[in-house]
């Protein structure tokens, strides 16, 4: 497991987008969910979403990403559906619990802005490199060191999940017990957690030097070793989503 | 030997380097903590690690980070959360640099400091995305009954959040405190010292 | 005009007491080769920092005297001015990878980009050095996907597409199997040949021999001699310091091998005079020396038909049958022979697919790998995957905790097997205070100290000074008058010779040969087919012309 992030790799109008571009449909998609409290408006946006991934060929992977969301999204059905305070009208009765109509149609709508978000990071997250994310980042000013530490994230946190198979050798050979009471487990957490700490924090010494030795802190401009190309229809698209924005909230506040 | 500043924005390139550190270490307990299925997350040691390191600023770094990670590679739900995270990063960084790190006792001040707070900032988002509820089924079920007694949205939200967080913040705390405690010299040292060089 | 220049240097780390640097001044011209030898705590690395700025810039750190690199003073300007003229290389290869590109070519690209090198020029050095450490074939893949020894060739990469005047290698092949080790040697002679001004600390003494135009002696950070290659590995002192001269010096010191008119004694296999007459010690000598300690009743590690493969198909070891009792045995065998996996199998960390392994007669399969940690210990490579105490004894005791011994019996277990590896002084520090040999030393006692019948150790000597592998040798002698069964996993030919009495030869998931450790380096194919190479004596001994095979330096006379 050498790369952990979602992204597939295909070739797709929606990969070609710049990640700024995106990253500004993630924003605008999810806000205007959140401001319109209208289901229809909210279902239209989520089916645009969707059609979005399809069109980036990458619609079936979203599918388990909102999967990992499907406790939130079902407590919410059934907490909501139950017990929300507006609760009046009897949907439907199960035995003896009562659905009520209110809740159950403020569930409906927050499940459809929760599969919203999800399906909208989606588009970034499924289509889009980190790297060439970061990058954009980059030339739009962020710091380098803040783009570093971005980026080695991804890197450095699959090197540390390789170590937890050596470190749970190590301490099993010493006689440690991962299974038993729940004492027992958790007297074995901090054997296994104690030596990526320390041997992670101790290392952060070493990198740092192996980073001032490859001039981490050299003033002066720096350089990028590719050059971006410019996309073409950033600038259409990115006017069309805010006109939209600003067209969900004049609708909002005037209704 | 003074201790350096605590907003100071002039990050060294070894705090650069300990923010993808922390967010490993943050990952791992989480990880481990499954496979002991213990019932806690214990998601934040690295954030709380980092605090008592480098500051606050530092601190909350690693825990908006973290969540934009966790968002990229598992589940977006997390960014929503990212707020929460970078508030504990600043509650530990402040308050361990006033002291509150110096022995068990005020460690265990210290998780449930960090567990209210976290549990306070949680249930705004909570109310605004999810009308309150958490995804955790045990805070959920408090919710629910506590829903079912009429009593307010959000006074049913804070409790659900603050059955989750303040256990798992007082853990995480505290295990990183023994952690902090244990760590050797020259990685304190290497955060520490703002030192000076001297000419001999 | 030197290149580099030092003049009285001393240097302290903050709250330390002691002087890590103690004056040292030494120059170094345009297109020399400086190794650098000293034991584990001369101060080697120290004086890399130094010379590159981290020293005092990134330590801090009291400082005294100048260090110049051509006109530029050190003290006076940034590490990363600094570092835009002196390139450094370090042990670990795998921190040294920044950790934020995804291949290759772009990790090169990392420091070129920092220092604002224009596009083509930068695409232009990348492909360079590529090609001048041999590493165009990597550049599309992810740096953590590397061996160690293409990571490490990798570093100097980036380093050298930086165009530095000096570069500074301290230990690089120190962390790396032989395999690794020899890549990284030849890209350096490469370099050296190509006129780069290299500074090198090392412990392979025979590869800095055959390099270096000078070499610089450190103790204690004090520099005790600045010499050329034969006038300092000709000193009669060496060992005082941690230092065990090439093997060939050895030899000819034991033959009375020196120049007339220098007093100096050959540093290379090539200054070895061809056709010198040896004389032995009678065989029977030898064995009497050799065969001292057997006899000795040990437990029994009996292996039947064992298979077992990570991944369905493929068998990484395939159908081993031995029987292990008795004197210290020796594996040998390149890298992905499936050693690691099958000592793994013997401490029951893996399941076999199929055979079995008896324990005195008892099947494996019937216990676990908490249950055998009392009978079996298995002290793995790398330290740092064990260690998590605040303190070296408490590390040590938790094994033995564990398995159930008394906090009295543990603690007097902790503390004469620290008392053993040469660490009972620092009982009561921090473990990641100390050296990484001295962790592994650490990792050692723990096990050690729970007392199992049977000791496994994977790569004891690796990274070991010479300090550090006459203790291992030690420790496993002291083992096996315990009559405790050691198996020992083993890249260091020359300490296999010199302290093994048998030896298996692994390859390709199966046992090439097992038995007497003379025999065994007489075997050429299976050594070739292995990968692995004679003891530097043998080799010699052979070059000399005689089809012996000699183990030590003391069989000759």
């Amino acid at each position: 497991m050498n790369n952990m992030t979602l992204y597939v790799n295909r070739d797709s109008p929606v990969h070609r987008v710049d990640p700024l571009t995106k990253l500004l449909f993630v924003f605008i998609s999810i806000t205007s969910t959140y401001i319109s409290a209208n289901h229809l408006a909210v279902f239209g946006i989520l089916l645009f979403t969707f059609i979005i991934l399809m069109t980036g060929n990458v619609f079936k992977s979203i599918l388990p990403v909102i999967g990992v969301s499907f406790l939130l999204i079902a407590s919410i059905i059934i907490v909501q559906g139950f017990f929300h305070p507006d609760r009046a009208t009897v949907l439907f009765e199960i035995g003896p619990i009562a659905i009520y109509k209110e809740g159950f149609s403020i569930a409906l709508l927050i499940t459809l802005r929760v599969v919203n978000m999800v399906a909208a990071f989606g588009v970034l997250i499924l289509t889009t490199k980190p790297d060439d994310l970061v990058e954009a980042l980059l030339q739009k000013g962020l710091s380098p060191k803040f783009g570093y530490v971005l980026l080695s994230v991804l890197q450095i946190i699959p090197q540390m999940v390789a170590l937890t198979g050596k470190i749970t050798d190590a301490q099993r050979a010493r006689g440690m017990e991962t299974e038993g009471g729940i004492w027992m487990r958790f007297k074995s957490f901090l054997p296994l957690l104690g030596p990526v700490v320390l041997n992670s924090l101790t290392e952060t010494r070493e990198r740092s030097i192996a980073l001032e030795i490859r001039g981490f802190n050299a003033k002066g401009n720096r350089t990028f070793l590719y050059e971006r190309e410019t996309y073409r229809y950033s600038m259409p698209l990115r006017i069309a989503l805010i006109i939209f924005f600003l067209a969900v909230i004049v609708w909002r506040v005037m209704s | 030997m003074k201790k350096k500043r605590m907003w100071s924005l002039q990050f060294s390139t070894a705090a650069f380097v300990l923010i993808p550190a922390a967010v490993g270490i943050n990952f791992l307990g989480k990880l481990f903590a499954d496979v002991l299925k213990l019932p806690l997350w214990i998601d934040a040691i690295g954030t709380v690690l980092a605090s008592m390191l480098a500051g606050p600023l530092v601190g909350a770094i690693v825990g908006v980070i973290n969540n934009i990670v966790y968002g990229f590679t598992t589940s977006p739900v997390s960014f929503v959360y990212a707020i929460t995270q970078a508030v504990i990063g600043l509650v530990v960084g402040i308050m361990a640099y006033k002291g509150w790190i110096s022995n068990v006792g005020k460690a265990v001040v210290l998780g449930l400091v960090v567990g209210f707070i976290a549990a306070i900032v949680s249930t705004p988002l909570n109310i605004m995305f999810w009308e309150g509820t958490t995804g955790n089924v045990w805070g959920d079920a408090l919710f629910a009954t506590m829903l079912a007694k009429d009593m307010p949205l959000w006074l049913a939200s804070f409790a659900d959040s603050i059955v989750v967080d303040v256990p798992d913040k007082v853990v995480t705390v505290l295990l990183s405190f023994l952690i902090f405690k244990g760590l050797p010299k020259n990685v304190k040292l290497m955060y520490d010292n703002q030192g000076e060089i001297e000419r001999l | 005009m030197s290149v580099l220049r030092v003049v009285n240097l001393k240097y302290k780390y903050p709250d330390s007491s002691h002087f890590a640097l103690d004056d040292i001044s030494f120059t170094v011209e345009k297109g020399e080769f400086v190794g650098i030898i000293g034991m584990n705590t001369a101060g080697k690395t120290s004086l890399g920092y130094a010379l590159s700025g981290l020293i005092p810039h990134f330590f801090k750190g009291a400082y005294g005297g100048d260090v110049y690199i051509g006109e530029m003073d050190v003290l006076s300007h940034e590490i990363s001015e600094i570092t835009a003229k002196v390139g450094l290389v370090f042990e670990n290869p795998f921190s040294q990878m920044t950790g934020a590109k995804f291949t290759v070519y772009d990790e090169i690209a990392f420091g070129l980009e920092n220092q604002g090198v224009p596009r083509d020029v930068m695409h232009e050095r990348i492909r360079e050095s590529m090609k001048l450490l041999d590493i165009e074939g990597l550049q599309g893949k992810n740096p953590f996907s590397l061996s160690g020894g293409q990571m490490q060739r990798v570093a100097i990469a980036s380093v050298i597409a930086m165009k530095p005047d000096i570069l500074i290698l301290d230990e690089p092949t120190s962390q790396l199997d032989p395999e690794g080790a020899e890549e990284v040697f030849r890209v350096v002679e490469k370099l050296a040949d190509e006129g780069m001004t290299i500074i090198m600390a090392e412990q392979k003494m025979e590869k800095l021999a055959a390099y270096a135009d000078r070499i610089l002696l450190l103790h204690d950070g004090k520099l005790i001699e600045d010499g050329k290659p034969e006038e300092v590995f000709s000193r009669d002192d060496l060992r005082e310091f941690g230092v065990e001269p090439p093997v060939y010096v050895k030899v000819a010191r034991t033959l009375g091998i020196r120049s007339e008119k220098t007093g100096q004694y050959p540093i290379s296999l090539d200054e070895m005079p061809r056709e010198r007459e040896l004389r032995f010690h009678p065989s029977d000598y030898i064995k009497s020396k050799t065969t001292e300690a057997n006899g000795t009743t040990t437990a029994e590690l009996i292996v039947r038909d064992l298979h077992f493969g990570y991944e369905k198909g493929q068998d990484v070891i395939r159908g081993l049958n031995v029987t292990m009792s008795g004197e210290p045995i020796a594996i040998i065998g390149q890298n992905g022979a499936g050693k690691t996996t099958f000592v793994k199998l013997l401490k029951a960390l893996l399941k076999p697919d199929s055979g079995e392994i008896y324990l005195d007669g008892n099947p494996l399969s019937r216990t676990t790998a908490a249950k055998l940690a009392s009978r079996i210990g298995l002290i793995f490579q790398n330290p740092n995957d064990q260690i998590f105490k605040h303190k070296v004894i408490d590390e040590v005791m938790f094994g033995p905790l564990n398995i159930g011994q008394s906090s009295k019996e543990a603690l007097a277990n902790a503390k004469e097997m620290l008392d053993l590896v040469g660490l009972a002084d620092k009982a009561d520090e921090n473990p990641y205070d100390l050296s990484l040999a001295e962790r592994k030393m650490v990792a050692m006692a723990s096990i050690l100290a729970m007392d199992t019948d049977i000791v496994i150790f994977d790569e004891p000597t690796m990274g070991q000074d010479v300090r550090g592998k006459s203790k291992v040798k030690e420790i496993i002698h002291s083992l096996h008058e315990k009559e405790k069964l050691v198996i020992c996993i083993l890249h260091d030919m020359d300490f296999v010779a010199e302290t093994f009495g048998r030896t298996i030869i692994f390859s390709d998931g199966g046992m090439l040969f097992d038995g007497p450790t003379r025999e065994a380096f007489a075997q050429g194919d299976a050594l070739r087919l292995a990968r692995v190479e004679q003891p530097h004596i043998t080799k010699l001994v052979q070059r000399m012309g005689y089809d012996r095979i000699v183990l030590k330096e003391t069989e000759l006379m």
